[in-house]
């Protein structure tokens, strides 16, 4: 899967869980971007991609994760499944 | 969401700061707080600008600033979101038993001083906080003229036993028992009373020839195994017509929480299953969100409770 894949996959969850389709997304989408996306909105997305990909963030990186580029980055890097 | 409109940046400079200062190192989280602690009222804003500005006093006579509390907070803060992520993947508190709170919290010096330091400044950030001390401060009243000995058990900040004093008045004797010893040194700052007894003990240790005619415990429950035994304890420690005040939260995964209450009728029953009777009760969720949506997503949910023996 490359970072294209990735990406798409990502942008569903978000659509999903902030509950609007009509968002726009890239990567270099924040939550200063999207209003929606504050800490509750925040560990619902970790909790729905990390069971989406099959894999798990570490503390750090949880926290870290401050885009939608850092997202799929950091998923990019793990052995996640499609 | 901005820093609410009612902190001004004249009439409360410390919290402003504090709000501004989350928002910098926490876009995500600053727009909770944002949402929460608007329109809470001008009675909540002058209390939370006299606790931090105490708070900041107790720091400064440390060699520290306001920003060392605010780094303490958003360092539980993140602790306690992935807390959060695990349970809800497991529906499980990571916390199995005593031992694993100690071996990670309590015997971690570094990990105990930013939690308990995270703990204080949520106080007056986290809105369910401040719903239950409410409850609290407009109840405490009616059950008044019947304290002569008042008990407080995990003190923590001495924000509840100093309004407790203020209600209350000089004609009770008051005492605090607590296992941490910085915790005492904290409620010691923020209670300036000599009169007070601040007893460094583990409460289920604690032995007294006296009864308590009220005990408050704010948020203990949770960190134990066997909630049932240490309310058993304060039953044992309460006069025969006494009143206590009881909070614990449901569904809040945290680095030290051990023991998980699924709602507010599994706390109902723990405290019913020690004897107790429930006078009054409430609960808060802890964010803004439809009960629909609170249950399907295991929101915390926090809850106070004045009891009596049954």
């Amino acid at each position: 899967m490359n970072q294209n894949a990735i990406y798409e996959q990502v942008a569903i969850i978000f659509k999903d869980i902030l509950e609007d389709d009509t968002l726009q997304l890239s990567l270099s989408t924040t939550p200063e971007t999207v209003e929606d996306w504050n800490s509750l909105a925040h560990i619902q997305l970790i909790v729905a991609i990390e069971k989406s990909f099959g894999i798990k963030f570490t503390a750090m990186e949880a926290e870290d994760l401050n885009s939608i580029g850092d997202i799929v980055d950091t998923i990019g890097k793990k052995d996640y499944k499609v | 969401m901005d820093v609410p409109t009612q902190i001004s940046k004249a009439t409360y400079p410390l919290q402003r700061k504090i709000l501004a200062k989350i928002k910098q190192k926490n876009p995500r989280h600053a727009k909770k707080l944002a949402a929460s602690l608007n329109d809470l009222g001008e009675e909540f804003y002058k209390r939370s600008e006299d606790f931090f500005t105490k708070y900041e006093s107790f720091l400064q006579g440390q060699g520290k600033s306001i920003d060392y509390g605010v780094e303490s907070y958003l360092k539980m803060v993140a602790d306690t979101m992935y807390e959060q992520i695990q349970f809800m993947h497991s529906g499980e508190y990571t916390c199995k038993s005593f031992e694993d709170a100690y071996r990670r919290v309590y015997n971690n010096p570094v990990v105990m001083n930013y939690y308990m330091h995270g703990l204080m400044m949520s106080q007056f950030l986290w809105r369910h906080h401040y719903y239950i001390f409410q409850f609290f401060t407009t109840r405490l009243p009616s059950f008044k003229k019947r304290i002569n000995n008042y008990l407080e058990i995990g003190g923590g900040h001495g924000l509840y036993l100093a309004e407790a004093m203020e209600i209350i008045g000089d004609s009770a004797d008051y005492a605090l028992v607590d296992i941490s010893e910085s915790s005492i040194e904290i409620a010691k700052s923020f209670i300036a009373n000599k009169t007070v007894q601040f007893i460094l003990a583990d409460i289920y240790k604690y032995q007294v020839d006296q009864s308590y005619d009220f005990i408050t415990m704010g948020e203990v429950l949770e960190h134990v195994e066997d909630p049932v035994s240490l309310l058993s304890q304060i039953h044992r420690l309460l006069s025969d017509d006494g009143v206590a005040f009881i909070t614990t939260p449901a569904n809040a995964p945290a680095i030290d929480h051990i023991y998980l209450f699924t709602d507010a009728d599994h706390i109902r029953e723990i405290i019913h299953q020690a004897g107790f009777e429930v006078l009054e009760d409430v609960s808060f969720y802890t964010e803004d969100v439809s009960k629909e949506k609170a249950i399907q997503l295991k929101i915390p949910l926090m809850y106070g409770a004045f009891i009596k023996k049954i």
